[in-house]
């Protein structure tokens, strides 16, 4: 009886040790999260290409000018520049595709119109996304408006139904 | 196991395993901390540094920007991978160090930071997005993102050596509680051992023995137990001594009272014997008989006062040197057995021994074998420089094994049957007080009866040649 008891009392004691000797110094560990990731303003022209089919944030420096919607909306129908370009980045608007006017708030103020050079209609989703964001980024740099404003794109063949920016 | 094993494994394994339990306790806990603190210093750390690259003034940043924030980002504690898209910084050429686990992580926007052994050692990889804040408070994800990849060696050193520290308390508390072990042991075997030598003394006869009482424990208990029960022992064998020893004077003191009456008797019985042949038919056959019963009668009693001088201590060696053949030829000669006696008694064996207590022995072994062996009987001297040897044998039957044991009993009859023999029934007790009367050199003298493999009885009586005198003999058996 006591020769058993003290062999599991053994037993523990090993386990103990063995439990230490192998629990010691700094073990990896699985992924940690902390607060949500840093944020920092940007400063420049702020426009939307497409990046694997998703909407990507593009800054281009603007060397302190101010600019305007409606010149942001010009550089985007221009589309990526070479550097873009190679890190993958297209845009679906079809060059030439320019505001025709600046950009206004809507009649009853509740979000932003802007009319285009060409027809809107045909555009794809993506592209028009590309157009309302980065409008809304503009308007917002600008001061004329908030970022999640819906944007009805306008042209002379009608317009599209007002939608609002869809990046958080 | 003895006591002291047990209660050294008893305390080695109770000091052991506190030690454990609070050792590896608080290592666990200063382990966690000092991770904690660094993993958290190093996350704040770098989160300043980052605030200081806002703000973004490029996207899709060029190599040259990617490289440069690295360098920005790296020091002595660790450098930084910057990725953006396919793009990365040239400021790590170590490999890929980020797991996909924390990729992910940093993907959906929080700082994420993970433990992981790059060559066997510890590494604290942090990695976070930049997000770019919109003019309206809203952050969007720029593509960037910063890893900071951080040795642990240090705080590996700090855990190794509270780990040291640990197992050196462990051993130490080891130590401590075997050193308690052995003073507990040796507290409570202390007593026990005491415990256990009064009880051997008690039982080799030594009634007198105590214990000292000490303390008011368990053990102190039993000493005083012990204590009580000795006591007991003591005066019930002592009433018992005291019992015996009345008894035996009693027959002493009858003995001695019956010698006057008897004297008297015989005295009468002598005139009696003289007269019974003048006597008519059975007067006479009565007048010899009283004659001869008070003979036995006066034996029996004379015989019960040797035997009370023995139990009673008083019996003394008469010490004188003698030859032994002329003291055995003239005990022979006396009864008149010298012609039935094949003596074998070579001379000039000379002992200093009680010759009266020789007499009597030798008269005896010799009457006994014609009494209850057959003849004939020899009786052989020997003798070595310290001890003669006398034998007495006969061509009887011999003893009856059972018997053997028993011969110098007093009053036993090895014949059941025949309940009055012509001697006391004392005679060969006497013999053999006699023979341990004489004592030389811390040893007795010696009769023992055997018999002949070739039949009959042996009787042998060992003696020292130069017999002291024996003060404290012939005691109780």
């Amino acid at each position: 009886m006591t020769g058993r008891r003290s062999a599991r009392a053994l037993l523990a004691g090993v386990l103990l040790l063995t439990l230490l000797a192998t629990g010691c110094g700094v073990r990896p560990s699985g992924v940690i999260t902390g607060r949500s990731a840093t944020t920092g303003p940007a400063v420049g022209a702020g426009l939307y290409l497409l990046s694997d089919g998703r909407l990507a944030l593009v800054i281009r420096e603007t060397k302190g000018n101010i600019v305007s919607p409606e010149q942001t909306l010009d550089a985007l129908a221009a589309g990526p520049d070479e550097s873009e370009r190679r890190q993958g980045l297209v845009s679906e608007v079809p060059a030439g595709l320019v505001a025709a006017s600046p950009v206004t708030a809507t009649a009853d103020g509740s979000g932003l119109t802007v009319t285009m050079t060409g027809a809107v209609l045909p555009l794809s989703a993506a592209a028009a996304d590309q157009i309302i964001c980065t409008v809304a980024e503009a308007i917002a740099l600008t001061g004329g408006g908030d970022g999640f404003a819906p944007v009805t794109i306008a042209g002379p063949d009608g317009a599209r139904p007002p939608r609002s920016c869809p990046v958080k | 196991m003895g006591l002291r094993v047990r209660l050294l494994l008893a305390f080695a394994l109770l000091g052991v395993a506190t030690t454990a339990v609070v050792a590896s306790g608080s290592y666990f806990q200063a382990r966690t901390v000092i991770l904690q603190q660094a993993q958290d210093a190093a996350v704040a750390s770098l989160t300043d540094q980052l605030t200081t690259i806002y703000p973004v003034r490029r996207l899709p940043p060029s190599q040259d920007d990617l490289d440069r924030l690295a360098q920005r980002l790296s020091d002595r504690e660790g450098y930084a991978v910057i990725l953006y898209r396919d793009m990365r910084a040239q400021g790590a050429q170590v490999p890929e160090p980020v797991t996909p686990e924390l990729r992910e992580a940093v993907g959906n926007g929080v700082i994420a930071w993970q433990r992981v052994s790059r060559d066997g050692e510890p590494v604290l990889l942090i990695g976070t997005q930049l997000m770019i804040d919109r003019p309206d408070g809203t952050p969007v994800p720029s593509g960037l993102e910063v890893y900071s990849v951080r040795s642990l060696a240090p705080e590996q050193q700090s855990i190794d050596r509270l780990a040291t520290l640990a197992w050196l308390t462990g051993g130490l508390s080891l130590v401590l509680a075997v050193l308690l072990a052995l003073l507990a042991a040796r507290g409570v075997l202390r007593p026990v051992r005491e415990l256990g030598r009064a009880a051997r003394r008690l039982g080799e006869g030594d009634l007198t023995t105590r214990l000292t009482v000490r303390g008011a424990d368990e053990l102190a208990d039993v000493a005083r137990t012990f204590n009580d029960t000795a006591g007991t022992l003591e005066r019930q064998v002592g009433e018992l001594r005291r019992m015996e020893a009345d008894a035996r004077r009693f027959v002493a003191d009858v003995s001695h009272e019956l010698r006057t009456p008897l004297a008297a008797m015989t005295a009468v019985t002598d005139v009696l014997d003289e007269e019974a042949d003048r006597l008519p038919g059975d007067a006479g056959q009565a007048a010899r008989l009283v004659s001869q019963e008070t003979q036995s009668l006066t034996r029996l009693v004379n015989d019960l006062i040797e035997v009370s001088r023995f139990d009673s201590g008083t019996a003394r060696l008469g010490l004188d040197t003698v030859d032994v053949a002329a003291a055995v030829t003239a005990t022979l000669r006396v009864r008149g057995w010298v012609n039935r006696v094949r003596a074998d008694l070579p001379p000039g064996i000379s002992a200093r021994l009680d010759p009266r207590r020789l007499d009597v022995i030798v008269a005896n072994l010799v009457g006994n074998a014609f009494r209850h062996g057959a003849e004939p009987v020899s009786v052989r001297l020997r003798a070595d420089p310290d001890w003669i040897t006398i034998e007495v044998r006969d061509q009887g039957p011999g003893l009856d094994p059972e018997v053997l044991p028993h011969v110098f009993e007093r009053f036993y009859k090895a014949d059941t049957a025949r309940t009055r023999s012509e001697g006391s029934g004392l005679g060969l007790a006497i013999a053999w007080e006699n023979a341990r009367l004489h004592r030389h050199a811390g040893q007795t003298g010696s009769l023992l009866a055997g018999n002949d493999p070739a039949g009959g009885a042996v009787f042998t009586l060992r003696l020292p040649r130069m017999a002291t005198g024996t003060p404290d003999a012939g005691g109780p058996r």
